[in-house]
């Protein structure tokens, strides 16, 4: 095209006030990038995990620190973290699916369901309760991008209305039955080396493609500009409703495969079997997001958020036998999480490692940055 | 300031000594070494600023300068750093107080109004002043409204009380948020603060809310009016303030001024603004055509960009011509007809509403709404829409490329910025507006299509925003200027079609395009 500007020359008219730019690998930068990576600021949740860990090797000495509680929070908290998963897409497009537990129940006691009572394959049977999860992905976004209802409501409404769908197939008890704890089926959860069962693995699998996705593809990007302006990427191209919709389906999916990992790892499908997930899943996607890519939901956040949490409740559940211990913990990080990516109160002065070049200007806890009502 | 040569006497000497006869008086608002620092910035050092009875003073000073920190002050919003002396018709005030006595002396209309729009007028009125109440505690709703009624008639408002603002048009929200603000005040010596009270109105109303800031103002009350317009300046203000960084560059009757030298104190240095050469394009080769478009208000318009040329469309709010971009671009969010074509690509008329394949960016109005993206960072607002270029195997993103990219354009277009990985919202209004643009120039597109380029740009970056598009224009660019601001259209267009109830009335070009020739066809003068 002829048309391209191609004079750059004269093109900066503000010669020295241009700062240099390129980031020099030298070994200052390199050095000063270890510690903006290592710092509170980016990975504070390490530092409270480990934290935890260590008040709870002197609270608890003879049970806590062994291999077998890491081997616990580990197994115990793979499906907690897919289902976490589920909804860091969705978030990223500031998209609320709230139907993500009940899906994970779904298809739970659908899988169970068809073992059990129709004498299916495994296979099959997976195969049918992943494709009404499919479904439930797609009315999900039906209603949220094509009928604009907004999704936080339309999402609980859908929940309800899988959750009539559960009690129809369950008559509101679990479904059990030996095919659920026999050989192949049961493998796909209790299958395991040195300790680690599967669902380790597929959380690890899960986690990675999300931050490729999220990070490294041009759609990752697009996601991210879907949930913080969707106006301003609709006028660059991006295809925002087509975005929201195939994240609504994705976060379907992957909630639905959870279920299944459930039924095969307790052998039984229950009609409630995500319901304690929901919490759970949100609080580790809102620490989530304060970690590592602060103000932005990501993956490896989230998964940190979730060790955080499970090694916490592990940990109160061996040190004390109170039951009241877990819920208080989880909601405890989680009010703190949503109060410090709702960036309404900054972190100390000490634990802010990294000063923001501007004057006057706060990096905020999400890493959103506020200027003290200079000049409007 | 050495930038101010010709009024640097005249700005000493109005400061020191009364104004001759007219404003022996003491002045109602007195404010004199006015500081404030936000950590390391200086937001305002040492200002004075007094404000006579009966009159309009007007503070004036580019983005950033330190106009809405001084509001603040003066509202009690920010404390001022120690040492300033404040009085109010002759008795001193805390400036680090809000107490009843300032409260009733000092009045504010802040630019967003600070209106409720889903209440009715009686509800935001009595939002400040409180309900009149029975002794059972509930409204007496007759007599509020009463009350309300009389209070917007005062300023020849007739519009139901009852109903919500949102169905009120914008002038009508612009009283009553004057009225919210006079409440109770009848007769006092006081200062009422607008702060741009304009922003919001179209330009066919902007005279009736001067001739009520006149009636306020000659019923005793002195007026504090914050704007960076300067039209409105002369037409109003009696005495105006210029502050630039933070200082106090002047004070002068604004008959003392032109608008030539009111632009200079405004940006500190001999400004040329407005008289560029306009040479009549050489190349009438047409690099756009546009066919019977429709489009919300737009009743079929046609038009052709030559090669080389900088065509502004222009004409009041409402008149249409801030959608012919968005739909051009095929951004405009209705139904849209008509037919168009880029002839360099294609000979072949596309239907208008297609016109997002044709893939011509926009650079919108609204930059905050639409234009950047603010929690990204420089680099990743510039690259988004040149993702798909940026793809390395298996769909990755290629991060080297995408930054030397992000570098290079940051450089060509002279964005000032601490890097492509700080976050835009750092970075000031007029340099966003160069990210925004060099993002579309980026996708090399046969035609640069922008819609009010230099809204809330200081004078000093607006030319820089002047030279960029002039420059792309005369690399053999199209360019498209969707503009309401004057001074736009006479720095930058070689021809102007001016839109009027969604046609286009009239065609100028060349030394045609003048501020008269522009308002007239506008407003539809013949």
């Amino acid at each position: 095209m002829t048309s391209t500007p191609t004079r750059s020359a004269g093109l900066p008219p503000t010669g020295p006030d241009v700062p240099a730019v390129s980031a020099a690998r030298t070994p200052g930068a390199l050095g000063r990038r270890a510690a903006a990576a290592l710092s509170f600021r980016n990975i504070g949740a390490v530092y409270v995990w480990l934290l935890i860990a260590v008040l709870f090797s002197v609270w608890a000495p003879d049970t806590f620190p062994t291999v077998t509680t890491v081997k616990q929070v580990l197994n115990g908290n793979a499906v907690a973290g897919l289902v976490a998963l589920s909804v860091v897409l969705p978030l990223a497009a500031r998209v609320f699916d709230l139907s993500v537990a009940f899906t994970m129940s779904l298809t739970s006691v659908l899988t169970a369901y068809f073992l059990v009572h129709t004498g299916l394959g495994p296979g099959t049977a997976i195969a049918l309760a992943m494709t009404a999860a499919l479904l439930i992905g797609v009315i999900n976004a039906i209603v949220v991008v094509v009928l604009r209802v907004d999704s936080f409501i339309a999402t609980l409404a859908t929940g309800a209305l899988i959750q009539s769908l559960i009690t129809m197939v369950t008559d509101d008890s679990s479904i059990t039955g030996v095919r659920l704890l026999a050989k192949p089926f049961a493998n796909i959860a209790q299958l395991d080396a040195g300790g680690i069962t599967l669902p380790v693995l597929y959380l690890l699998l899960a986690a990675t493609a999300i931050w490729f996705l999220l990070e490294h593809t041009a759609t990752g990007r697009r996601l991210y500009a879907t949930g913080f302006n969707a106006n301003a990427a609709r006028l660059q191209g991006v295809r925002t409703d087509r975005l929201r919709f195939l994240t609504l389906v994705a976060s379907a999916l992957l909630s639905g495969v959870a279920g299944v990992v459930f039924v095969s790892s307790v052998g039984s499908g229950s009609p409630t079997a995500g319901t304690p997930y929901l919490l759970s899943a949100y609080a580790a996607a809102f620490v989530g997001a304060t970690q590592l890519r602060a103000g932005r939901f990501n993956a490896w956040g989230t998964v940190i958020a979730v060790l955080l949490l499970g090694t916490g409740i592990t940990g109160l559940g061996l040190a004390t036998s109170a039951q009241w211990a877990a819920s208080l913990f989880t909601g405890s990080v989680l009010i703190v999480a949503l109060v410090l990516t709702g960036g309404r109160i900054a972190l100390p002065a000490v634990l802010r490692r990294r000063k923001s070049p501007r004057h006057g200007v706060r990096p905020l806890a999400d890493g959103s940055v506020t200027v003290p009502d200079e000049e409007v | 300031m050495d930038g101010v040569t010709v009024h640097a006497d005249t700005s000493t000497e109005t400061s020191q000594g009364p104004e001759g006869s007219v404003r022996a008086e003491r002045p109602v608002l007195r404010v004199a070494g006015l500081s404030k620092r936000f950590g390391g910035t200086q937001a305002l050092e040492d200002v004075d600023l007094d404000i006579a009875p009966g009159e309009i003073h007007a503070l004036m000073g580019p983005n950033g300068s330190g106009k809405s920190t001084l509001i603040k002050i003066l509202a009690g919003y920010h404390h001022a750093e120690p040492g300033a002396v404040a009085e109010l018709d002759g008795e001193p005030f805390d400036l680090g107080q809000v107490t009843d006595s300032r409260h009733d002396r000092l009045r504010f209309v802040h630019q967003e109004l600070g209106l409720v729009n889903e209440l009715s007028a009686t509800d935001n009125l009595a939002l400040s002043r409180g309900f009149a109440r029975t002794a059972l505690g509930n409204i007496r709703w007759p007599e509020m409204e009463r009350r309300t009624t009389a209070l917007v008639e005062r300023f020849g408002l007739g519009i139901d009380v009852r109903r919500p603002l949102s169905t009120a048009t914008p002038v009508q929200r612009a009283v009553v948020a004057i009225a919210a603000a006079l409440q109770g005040w009848e007769g006092r010596r006081g200062v009422l603060v607008l702060d741009e009270p304009t922003a919001v109105l179209p330009p066919g109303e902007v005279a009736r809310l001067f001739d009520i800031v006149r009636e306020v103002r000659d019923a005793g009350a002195g007026i504090l009016y914050v704007s960076h317009r300067m039209d409105e300046i002369f037409a109003l203000a009696d005495r105006v303030t210029v502050i630039r960084g933070g200082r106090r560059i002047a004070t002068h009757r604004v008959t003392e001024l032109t608008p030539r030298s009111l632009a200079e104190l405004m940006a500190g240095q001999e400004m040329e603004t407005t008289h560029r050469t306009r040479l009549p394009v050489s190349s009438d080769e047409a690099v756009l055509e546009v066919r019977d478009l429709w489009a919300g208000p737009l009743r079929g318009i046609d038009f052709s960009l030559a090669r080389g040329e900088r065509l502004g469309i222009t004409g009041l709010v409402g008149s249409g011509h801030e959608v012919v971009p968005y739909a051009v671009c095929g951004a405009y969010t209705g139904p849209v007809r008509g037919r168009m074509r880029l002839p360099e690509r294609s000979e072949r008329w596309v239907a208008a509403k297609d016109a997002g394949g044709s893939g011509i960016p926009l650079v919108p109005a609204d930059r905050a709404g639409e234009g950047v993206i603010g929690d990204f960072s420089v680099g990743e607002n510039l690259t988004l829409p040149l993702l798909d270029r940026l793809r390395a195997r298996a769909g990755r993103l290629h991060r080297r490329r995408e930054s030397s990219l992000a570098e290079e354009w940051i450089q060509r277009v002279g964005v000032r910025t601490a890097g492509r990985g700080a976050r835009i919202t750092t970075l000031s209004g007029g340099n966003q507006q160069k990210v925004v643009m060099a993002r579309c120039l980026a996708q090399q597109p046969p035609v640069l299509v922008l819609c009010e380029p230099t809204a809330g740009v200081d004078i000093a970056t607006r030319l820089q925003l002047y030279d960029l598009i002039e420059r792309q224009a005369d690399d053999g660019m199209g360019v498209m200027v969707s503009s309401s601001d004057t001074e736009d259209l006479l720095a930058l267009c070689t021809r102007v079609l001016v839109v009027r109830d969604g046609r286009i009335v009239r065609e100028i070009s060349g030394g045609d395009i003048t501020e008269p020739a522009l308002i007239h066809a506008m407003e539809g003068i013949v």
